[in-house]
């Protein structure tokens, strides 16, 4: 019996693992929509903001900018805030989620 | 007493102060002349001039008494999450920040300010001298006019570069054309009589004619400080606009945007106190000459006649809070919606006079409305902001007057849209949390919620195609775009990137009058009124 869960778990991880892919950009979508576009827009910021586009930004760049907004190696008062707020796996999804559209 | 003790108080100490520290005071006062400016150059087109509140919250001293001056502070930089309120990080300077945060939180609320009709004359302004010279026929390819949509774009500020009205061609779902409002376009009408014209009001209250066959600004005048209220009479030949600051409404020549009559908005509200109003909806009817107008605080509904000296007749003790409207009937009934009590109450527009208050879920607020023929019933539809629990659709019989069915929707909702080759009625959830993305279709017949549409943003002002095929939906506040279906399979076909759309306006409501109702239906009745006569 023990054998059979780890063994199930692993089958499920494999047949789903195309899945995971599109499963990320949609909660990066869902993350995106709550979290930074209330600033950054989704295709694009206001033209009456100060805020950088990040629509088709290269996905490891936003990663590492979260990271170091998120641990304060890179200082803003504001994203320091924002990006406290978001957990790895948001920051994954969010991430490849911009990197996915078309400015 | 009192009064002069309060008065007395403020000014003795304000001159021993100004006798001990003139320097001092002159330096407060003109900080506060230039914070209030900052105000009104970044806050009043929502919050309103007064710090009253217009569509976004009151900001004064006694709204803002307890809240924190950190937490107001980071919200003005962030902005507030699923509403309007946007991010003034690195458009305002901290210090700007902190200034109107220790200002708002100090200041009451401010008197009525005055805006006489001398204003109002002298605010017009004039971009197209003489208008026979603007080209006879639109200068782009459309097929009918009515095919127009209008979108009032807000911008992300409520002001600046995004805030526009744009004109798209419902059939290829291109934009055709856009003015620049200054402020967030809030409403677009359409004249009923030349099809060329429209007008555009926005959230500070300036009002611009629209020359619709070469897309541009032909005249503008402003009537208020705030308010979004504004009507076109059938003949095209007067608009109205109302307004929250000052308390007062305008009728005003169509062609020049002169000013021809102001009214005080007060009068005896239902609990017996006099009241000085908000002006809440008006409109122009295919019944008659007249415009009707709700006074919201004072919840009564006046009807004026456009004929020498715009007479008016009141009619009293229609609801508490009253704001929006739709006619039936030819244009003779007139549907009102009451905040406060919850109702929408139907007004005979022949008879001046209530004919019954229906009830309409919760915080009733029917935006445009809805009337479908359906099965020999003449169906409206009300929508309501569901503040308290009861989250519904409310449907009434318009010949009986009566309830039909009160349908359960996901959440609170703003504003019904149907047309009479469209199967389904569109009601956008506008709870303040992800249902606010969402639109759910309500089948006319079964009277049951079919489907929920995921359309993103906060979706909301829902709109037919004049032909009704399509289906379209603001994606507003960070949504960013205005998002098509196919009206019967709600396929998504379209999407047209804006800045914050909002509310949406078919050229083809001036040949059905009330969304859902159609057009061949109001011309045969436009015939037997005129044999009538």
């Amino acid at each position: 019996m023990k054998l059979v869960i780890p063994l199930g778990t692993l089958m499920l991880a494999l047949l789903s693992a195309p899945v995971v892919n599109a499963a990320v950009i949609y909660a990066g979508q869902e993350r995106a929509a709550a979290v930074c576009s209330q600033c950054h827009g989704i295709i694009k910021p206001s033209a009456d903001s100060v805020f950088p586009s990040l629509a088709g930004r290269d996905v490891v760049y936003l990663k590492a900018a979260l990271v170091q907004y998120r641990d304060k190696t890179r200082q803003s008062e504001l994203m320091n805030a924002i990006a406290g707020s978001l957990s790895d796996n948001d920051i994954a999804n969010v991430a490849a989620y911009y990197a996915t559209l078309k400015p | 007493m009192k009064i002069i003790t309060k008065l007395l108080c403020p000014s003795v100490i304000a001159c021993c102060v100004a006798l001990l520290l003139p320097l001092a005071v002159q330096a407060t006062t003109d900080d506060t002349q230039k914070t209030h400016k900052l105000y009104e150059e970044n806050c009043a087109s929502c919050h309103a001039s007064d710090l009253g509140g217009f569509i976004a919250p009151a900001l004064n001293a006694e709204t803002l008494k307890g809240r924190s001056a950190t937490s107001l502070r980071s919200l003005i930089m962030t902005g507030s999450f699923d509403t309007l309120m946007p991010p003034f990080y690195g458009r305002l300077t901290d210090d700007d920040i902190r200034g109107l945060v220790s200002y708002l939180k100090a200041t009451p609320k401010q008197a009525n300010p005055a805006w006489t009709i001398e204003d109002i004359k002298a605010s017009i302004k004039v971009y197209v001298k003489d208008e026979t010279t603007l080209p006879t026929k639109p200068t782009y390819q459309i097929d009918d006019i009515n095919n127009i949509i209008g979108v009032a774009a807000r911008g992300k500020y409520g002001r600046g570069l995004g805030s526009k009205a744009v004109f798209i061609n419902s059939v290829t779902h291109k934009i055709i054309g856009e003015v620049a409002t200054g402020t967030a376009a809030h409403i677009i009408d359409f004249d009923p009589a030349n099809p060329r014209w429209a007008y555009v009001k926005n959230d500070t209250a300036e009002i611009f004619k629209v020359d619709l066959y070469s897309m541009q600004i032909v005249r503008s005048v402003k009537t208020g400080f705030n308010g979004p209220s504004l009507g076109v009479s059938r003949d095209g030949k007067y608009i109205m606009a109302g307004s929250y600051v000052p308390h007062n409404a305008v009728i005003l020549d169509a062609a020049t945007l002169e000013p021809l009559k102001t009214f005080e908005l007060e009068g005896i509200d239902p609990d017996g106190k006099m009241v000085s109003s908000d002006s809440g909806m008006i409109i122009g009817t295919p019944f008659a000459d007249i415009f009707a107008i709700a006074l919201e605080n004072a919840g009564q509904v006046w009807v004026v006649d456009l004929k020498e000296g715009f007479p008016v007749t009141k009619i009293e003790n229609v609801g508490r809070h009253l704001h929006d409207a739709f006619l039936s009937h030819g244009g003779s009934k007139l549907m009102v919606a009451s905040y406060v009590d919850s109702i929408v109450t139907a007004i005979d527009l022949k008879e001046r006079k209530i004919i019954k208050k229906l009830e309409a879920g919760c915080v009733s607020h029917v935006g445009g409305g809805s009337v479908v023929e359906v099965d020999g019933r003449t169906l409206g539809f009300g929508t309501n902001f569901g503040d308290c629990d009861k989250m519904v659709v409310s449907v009434w019989d318009l010949d009986k007057m009566e309830v039909v069915k009160q349908v359960p929707v996901l959440g609170g909702t703003e504003s019904p849209a149907a047309h009479a080759n469209a199967p389904y009625v569109a009601v956008d959830i506008i709870s303040k949390d992800r249902r606010a993305r969402a639109v759910q279709l309500i089948d006319k017949k079964t009277l049951e919620v079919v489907k929920t549409l995921e359309v993103g943003g906060h979706a909301y002002f829902p709109e037919y195609s004049a032909d009704g095929k399509f289906l379209y939906i603001s994606a507003g506040y960070s949504g960013d775009q205005v998002v098509v279906y196919d009206a019967v399979t709600l396929a998504k076909v379209a999407s047209i990137p804006l800045e914050s759309p909002a509310g949406l306006f078919s050229h083809g409501r001036v040949r059905y009058m009330t969304r859902g109702l159609s057009p061949d239906d109001l011309a045969k009745r436009d015939g037997e009124l005129k044999g009538a006569k």
